[in-house]
């Protein structure tokens, strides 16, 4: 089982929907709680005397990213594949400057877009004129882009979904471990400022020793699953395409597919699938495939049956796809004359046998064999009034 | 049950209860969690009550003019109205007034609200996402433009606490 619940996107939109106000009913209750409903306890942060705002916000970054990082390392959950479709991608211009509009008007109206619903919700007249400026606002904005200079902006610095991981090349646990102990580091320091400024006790003590503990210890157990083979993805079997498959996806749509030929160049160079590259598979490592686009899906072709994906393969972020039997049973397919096509046999098998044997003939030059005999009287235009050849 | 308004949970203790709700969002949707996607979806249904045949040809609009309310923010978003309301009322703060520092008139703090609810509605467009959606969210997906909007976040809070200091002090 892998998280999240695709069906819940799909197939049970309804409940989808549900859990969705669920989720959203958490969020709104915990604000309140955390007194994210009140103006002043909100932009105290600014004048330092109460640092709630971030002790929650950096609580609740390193606790969700400490559960991310972990599920992930457990093979549970697909850390960069739920970050492409759950974060926006990066367009750095207009985040710095929208970040900072943002923080102007976090302090002028004591909310931010959320917390505002919160407010309003427990009956803060404030909260809701807040609300309705954030919709005028985000409107303000929506008239803006007719405006030519302004919607090209708005996507300028356009960096792809791009992850701290891959600025500093280091694996996710790492980098989640080093933004836990920051925090800790942070939250030490903003006691003390709260300390200093009011003179207070602070925050009590021991909940907050044990919660600093757990950080740490989620984000250490984070970094162990670095230890862990492959498990879940060394066992799962890779997904397979057979030799006529690929045959099909090369001729019909070559652009789709990106494949990789593994054994040794000799064997590769002296005959391959149509369009793979050589690529041994001690020179895989040099493709960095994990920082590949993802767009095409990978193909390998191996000397037999491929049973486990290579480690530097592993990292491709889309799908990958063996070659069922290896270069064998391609050589059989493709290379091998078919088998004369039996009597009686059906429109579908009658087309597989003519694209076979024409591409046995584009691959060694050998003449294409002549048509199979047509099938007997009757059978096509009884074809024809079942209606198609997918139901033959 | 004992209400006092005046009793916040731990933060740090909220801070994780955040986490948790924002990690079963990342578990069971894939989705992380947002409230200014909703605000434009509202303000875009309420656009096209007004101006129909406006809202379906602006470039900025009529990608989701189609059906504005048919996505699970909107959702999501009912949901934090249900849980604020659930939430102030066992803690004794559902209350009908204005929030404002001791020197400000309700007027002012009205006009503020609703100004700084513009500049963080555009902001926030402009980000692609609001302390919700970009800063939680993306931040806890270790996004590198998130941390960058959180950072910048607290830049422009602090820049003018100063100035404004009369308002909520």
């Amino acid at each position: 089982m892998t998280f999240p619940f695709e069906w819940l996107l799909h197939g049970g939109r309804e409940v989808g929907l549900v859990v969705a106000v669920a989720i959203g009913f958490g969020f709104g209750f915990v604000l309140e709680r955390a007194g994210f409903g009140r103006a002043q306890k909100l932009v105290a942060q600014f004048y330092g005397d109460d640092m709630t705002v971030f002790k929650v916000m950096f609580g609740s970054i390193v606790t969700a990213m400490g559960g991310a990082v972990l599920l992930s390392g457990l093979g549970l959950m697909d850390l960069r594949a739920v970050a492409d479709v759950a974060t926006s991608a990066t367009w750095i211009w207009p985040m710095l400057v929208g970040g900072f509009v943002l923080g102007l008007g976090f302090i002028v109206s004591g909310y931010c877009p959320g917390t505002s619903l919160v407010a309003a919700a427990s009956g803060k007249v404030d909260g809701l004129a807040t609300v309705a400026g954030v919709v005028v606002g985000t409107l303000v904005y929506g008239e803006l882009m007719a405006w030519p200079a302004f919607a090209a902006f708005t996507e300028s610095g356009f960096q792809g979904h791009l992850y701290l991981q891959d600025l500093v090349h280091l694996p996710a646990p790492v980098v989640a471990l080093a933004i836990a102990l920051m925090a800790i580091g942070c939250f030490v320091g903003a006691e003390r400022i709260e300390r200093l400024l009011t003179r207070g006790p602070g925050t009590p003590r021991v909940p907050r020793r044990a919660v600093l503990a757990g950080f740490a210890g989620l984000a250490l157990l984070g970094l162990a699953t670095l230890a862990l083979p492959r498990a879940t993805e060394a066992v799962a079997v890779p997904e397979r395409i057979s030799p006529e498959a690929l045959a099909r996806r090369v001729i019909e749509s070559p652009w789709n597919s990106r494949v990789l030929d593994l054994r040794s160049p000799e064997s590769c160079a002296a005959a391959r699938v149509p369009g793979a590259e050589c690529t041994p598979a001690a020179s895989l490592r040099d493709l960095d495939l994990g920082y590949a686009a993802p767009a095409r899906d990978l193909v390998l072709v191996a000397d037999g049956d491929l049973t486990e994906l290579p480690a530097d393969v592993r990292v491709y972020r889309g799908r990958t796809l063996v070659l069922e039997g290896g270069w064998d049973a391609w050589k059989r397919w493709a290379l091998e004359a078919p088998q004369p096509l039996a009597a009686g046999a059906t429109a579908a098998e009658r087309e597989a046998w003519l694209f076979r044997s024409g591409v046995h003939g584009a691959l060694t030059g050998a003449k294409a064999a002549p048509p199979p005999a047509p099938a007997p009287a009757g059978a096509a235009p009884r074809r024809k009034a079942t209606g198609g050849g997918c139901s033959g | 049950m004992n209400r006092d308004p005046g009793k916040f949970w731990n933060p740090y203790l909220a801070g994780v209860a955040l986490g948790l709700v924002l990690l079963a969002s990342f578990v069971v949707m894939g989705k992380g969690l947002g409230a200014s996607g909703a605000s434009f979806r509202v303000g875009v249904a309420a656009l096209s009550v007004l101006a129909p045949a406006h809202v379906a040809t602006a470039p900025g609009l009529k990608a989701v003019a189609a059906s504005p309310l048919d996505d699970w923010l909107v959702f999501e978003v009912l949901g934090v109205l249900l849980g604020g309301l659930v939430g102030a009322y066992t803690s004794g703060r559902l209350q009908v007034e204005v929030l404002r520092g001791p020197r400000a008139s309700a007027g002012l703090r009205i006009g503020m609200a609703l100004g700084g609810g513009l500049l963080m509605g555009f902001a926030a467009k402009l980000a692609r996402g609001c302390t919700s959606g970009q800063a939680l969210s993306g931040g806890a997906m270790l996004s590198a433009g998130s941390w960058a909007f959180m950072m910048m976040v607290f830049a422009g809070g602090y820049a003018i606490a100063w100035t404004l200091r009369r308002a909520w002090r």
